[in-house]
């Protein structure tokens, strides 16, 4: 499911398997996933795994992987085929199937179920 | 399996939820993917299209100001308020269930 931060307070703890914690190089976007994460931690929601999106070089990686230094880490990289894909209201997969980012989601797929096994 | 993304608004969590979605949908996974924004627009990342995605925007606005009733189960959830996206992911906006299948 997709949900802010709010809807993340709410949950029980143990309700979910993963959670991945998006995160764009912004300090804003940073705090608010060091935020959640430790929101996540305290209720024992589930394991994290910081996902960096909108990467453009090393500054935007420290930048990110500095929110939660420790947690499992996955790159997006900054993909004009996204741009281009929400100007013209369609998914990026359809659109572009070899950008950067389609790849991207193809190996954060393996990562997800990688860590939790088959199933 | 019970995936959430979080984040700041505006981060990317709607592009990245229907790019997973799909590719978990193409590998042969059984996918149900919940929009829980107040203005849903996941369909849009999933390639269900601006109209369908606009339909069930209009199922959430209904929802949000009590023109419509919550759907009891997540059976008629997906059925009331879902649709069927490439890769065979189902979405739905999500509402309150008052009866929650077990995981």
């Amino acid at each position: 499911m997709e949900a802010g931060v709010g809807t993340l307070a709410r949950l029980p703890e143990g309700s979910l398997d993963l959670v991945l914690l998006v995160t764009e190089p912004t300090l804003k976007s940073a705090d608010v996933s060091r935020r959640a994460a430790g929101i996540i931690a305290e209720r024992k929601i589930a394991e994290v795994v910081l996902v960096a999106n909108r990467v453009r070089d090393r500054r935007d990686l420290e930048l990110i992987r500095s929110a939660i230094p420790h947690a499992r880490f996955h790159v997006f990289p900054e993909d004009d085929a996204v741009t281009a894909a929400e100007r013209d209201g369609v998914a990026v997969l359809d659109l572009e199937p070899g950008s950067p980012a389609v790849a991207a989601s193809q190996r954060l797929a393996s990562l997800a179920f990688g860590q939790h096994g088959a199933g | 399996m019970k995936i959430a993304l979080v984040g700041k608004g505006g981060c990317g969590k709607t592009t990245i939820a229907g790019l997973l979605a799909r590719q978990l949908g193409r590998s042969g996974r059984q996918v149900i993917a919940l929009d829980c924004d107040a203005n849903p627009t996941l369909g849009i990342s999933l390639g269900l299209g601006v109209e369908e995605t606009d339909r069930l925007a209009g199922i959430r606005q209904a929802l949000d100001a009590g023109d419509a009733e919550h759907a009891p189960s997540v059976a008629e959830m997906l059925e009331r308020f879902g649709a069927t996206a490439p890769d065979g992911v189902r979405l739905a906006i999500a509402t309150k269930i008052d009866q929650p299948d077990p995981g």
